[in-house]
């Protein structure tokens, strides 16, 4: 239970009379927050701005657009790439809405079967297994980007999905959380459904799964994000552009957009509001999420 | 039911790593027919006399230098302020904050690349013009080009590195702040002396993970800048994708991502013996 911190004052229930000094303070905080905010949000609310600002008419990209449009949306999302007039940014999205799903849901599934066995049943080598998922999460990208890369090429799956998705359905992270997660089960509820004749599947699928819904949704967060906007490794392997993912098309996209910022903004707009909406939902598992990785790691 | 996540680990992990150390020997270049030939280290005298390396390593340097600190000192700072459970619009700002941190840099790049363009239409000029200044070619200018990358990544994951802090400031005893108010503590007195020491092991854990993490940085300077102007942006991550997917000199990249993994390991391992996060004594 988090106990809510009060810094000005040691307990909440006298009332002090403040100082101009204290005063100050607090309006010198809020300032800061204010300023902070607006710098934080003011490249988005620019670019959205942009986005809703005709290309045609000659204007200064102010932070606030004089008239309104959507053509640029229109445009964007029908825009035809230079390959092909049937190959759009809508082919982009759903190809970053694929891989996102793709990678997310067999993970989870790899993830929290690993993490459970690890958690509850005697295998041999369990201890050997469980250090190296942990060093799996020590291993930066870039070492193996090369070599990775070469294997993905033997197995013929350059510019494919399985080439995209694959190398990920199995995250250290991952294994970590859901086997921490299943160690606070009771083993009462296991033992019940062995007497009761459940084979570990069946307890798996059952029982552990539907339990570890809060580690499910956090984990899936955290997948989603980051599968949605990863570009290094689709840069490395994909070239066929019906294949692309949304990073990839955007820069594509500003390559061929370069004068037009209004076409440009709503084509980033599209790419970026998904996952804006996702935050914007999941808010409380993402922040705990975080916490949680930095806490325990 | 283990197996799944092995085979994948072991074919798309373990294996790799194994042969980005062996492939570090070998003259291999997937363009050229003839098969790899061991070079020993030849590999690596190449990429020490290779000035672009150098310059490539200079350039990360600058990039961590310009960005840990910044982000390290403004997220502390928010987090004390966003702290106070009586500030009014705190979820809003905690949310506001750490927006940027969800967007995808890609998109972050390309939206501060036109904030810098050298028009007068871009944000920065704009804002320039407001107090007088003529317009700047940010972007182009091999000095600014560094700032801007570095603006751009301060800003986008301030918002995670205030999270951090948030969750640490959450460990501090609320007994030491009541202490603190009946011997008459300054806010000031009581940060220096109870919030920053007891934030230690929070601090030392974004300070190796954030020093580590910038001397990976590609997306940025590849997105924004393209390396460029001339390499004054070019990042040691970029480096090795120009080197090895670009030119398909896969014994060199290898090579250099041996070299990096080697040096950050030890650079990690520097970083914890210096500022061990010891048992907190009350």
């Amino acid at each position: 239970m988090k106990v809510p911190h009060n810094m000005t004052t040691g307990d909440g229930k006298k009332k002090k009379q403040l100082t101009s000094g204290q005063i100050a303070l607090e309006i010198l905080k809020y300032v800061v927050l204010i300023v902070g905010a607006f710098v934080m949000l003011a490249p988005m609310l620019w670019m959205i701005s942009t986005s809703l600002t005709a290309d045609s008419v000659i204007f200064s990209y102010k932070l606030i657009p004089e008239r309104i449009t959507f053509q640029n949306y229109v445009r964007a999302w029908t825009f035809p790439s230079n390959f092909d007039e049937a190959v759009t940014l809508g082919t982009f999205f759903l190809n970053s809405v694929l891989v996102t799903a793709l990678i997310t849901g067999p993970a989870l599934i790899v993830d929290s079967l690993a993490g459970y066995v690890l958690a509850r049943r005697d295998i041999p080598g369990k201890n050997l297994l469980f250090y190296m998922a942990l060093a799996t999460m020590m291993i930066p990208f870039y070492v193996i980007a090369v070599p990775l890369f070469l294997t993905v090429m033997k197995l013929r799956w350059l510019d494919t999905y399985q080439g995209m998705i694959v190398p990920f359905l199995a995250s250290g992270f991952g294994i970590f959380m859901f086997k921490q997660f299943f160690q606070t089960i009771p083993r009462d509820l296991e033992d019940a459904a062995l007497v009761d004749g459940c084979s570990a599947w069946r307890i798996y699928w059952s029982i552990m799964l539907p339990l570890a819904k809060p580690v499910i949704g956090t984990m899936a967060i955290f997948k989603v994000m980051w599968s949605w906007n990863q570009f290094l490794w689709p840069l490395l392997i994909i070239n066929d552009m019906r294949m692309k993912t949304m990073p990839l098309a955007l820069t594509m996209f500003r390559g061929l957009n370069v004068t037009e910022w209004g076409t440009l903004c709503a084509g980033m707009t599209i790419a970026t509001i998904p996952m804006v909406i996702v935050y914007l939902l999941m808010q409380d598992s993402f922040q705990k999420g975080i916490t949680m990785g930095a806490v325990k790691g | 039911m283990v197996a799944p996540a092995y085979i994948i680990f072991l074919v798309f992990v373990f294996v790799p790593v194994v042969w980005a150390f062996y492939l570090s020997f070998f003259d291999y270049s997937i363009m050229s027919l003839r098969t790899p030939r061991f070079t020993g280290l030849d590999n690596f005298r190449r990429i020490i006399s290779d000035p672009v390396f150098w310059i490539s390593l200079k350039n990360t340097v600058r990039y961590s230098l310009g960005t840990v600190p910044f982000r390290m000192i403004l997220g502390l700072i928010l987090a004390l302020i966003l702290d106070q459970t009586r500030l009014v619009g705190r979820k809003l700002f905690r949310t506001i904050y750490f927006l940027p941190v969800v967007t995808s840099m890609v998109a972050a790049a390309i939206v501060w690349s036109l904030v810098f363009s050298a028009s007068n239409n871009g944000l920065a000029n704009q804002l320039l013009a407001m107090f007088g200044i003529a317009p700047k070619g940010w972007l182009a200018d091999s000095r600014l080009a560094m700032f801007s990358v570095c603006v751009l990544s301060v800003w986008k994951d301030l918002g995670y590195v205030m999270t951090i802090f948030t969750a640490g400031l959450q460990g501090v005893p609320l007994e030491l702040y009541e202490a603190c108010a009946i011997d008459g503590a300054t806010a000031w007195q009581r940060i220096k002396f109870v919030t920053i020491p007891l934030l230690r092991p929070t601090t030392f854990f974004i300070l190796v993970t954030e020093v580590i993490g910038s001397f990976q940085v590609f997306t940025q300077t590849y997105v924004m800048t393209q390396g460029g102007p001339g390499y004054a942006t070019t990042t040691l991550i970029n480096l090795l994708h120009t080197k090895g997917f670009v030119q398909y000199d896969m014994g060199y990249a290898s090579a250099l991502a041996v070299a990096m993994f080697v040096a950050l390991f030890i650079l990690s391992w520097v970083l914890r013996r210096v500022f061990r996060a010891e048992d907190i004594v009350y």
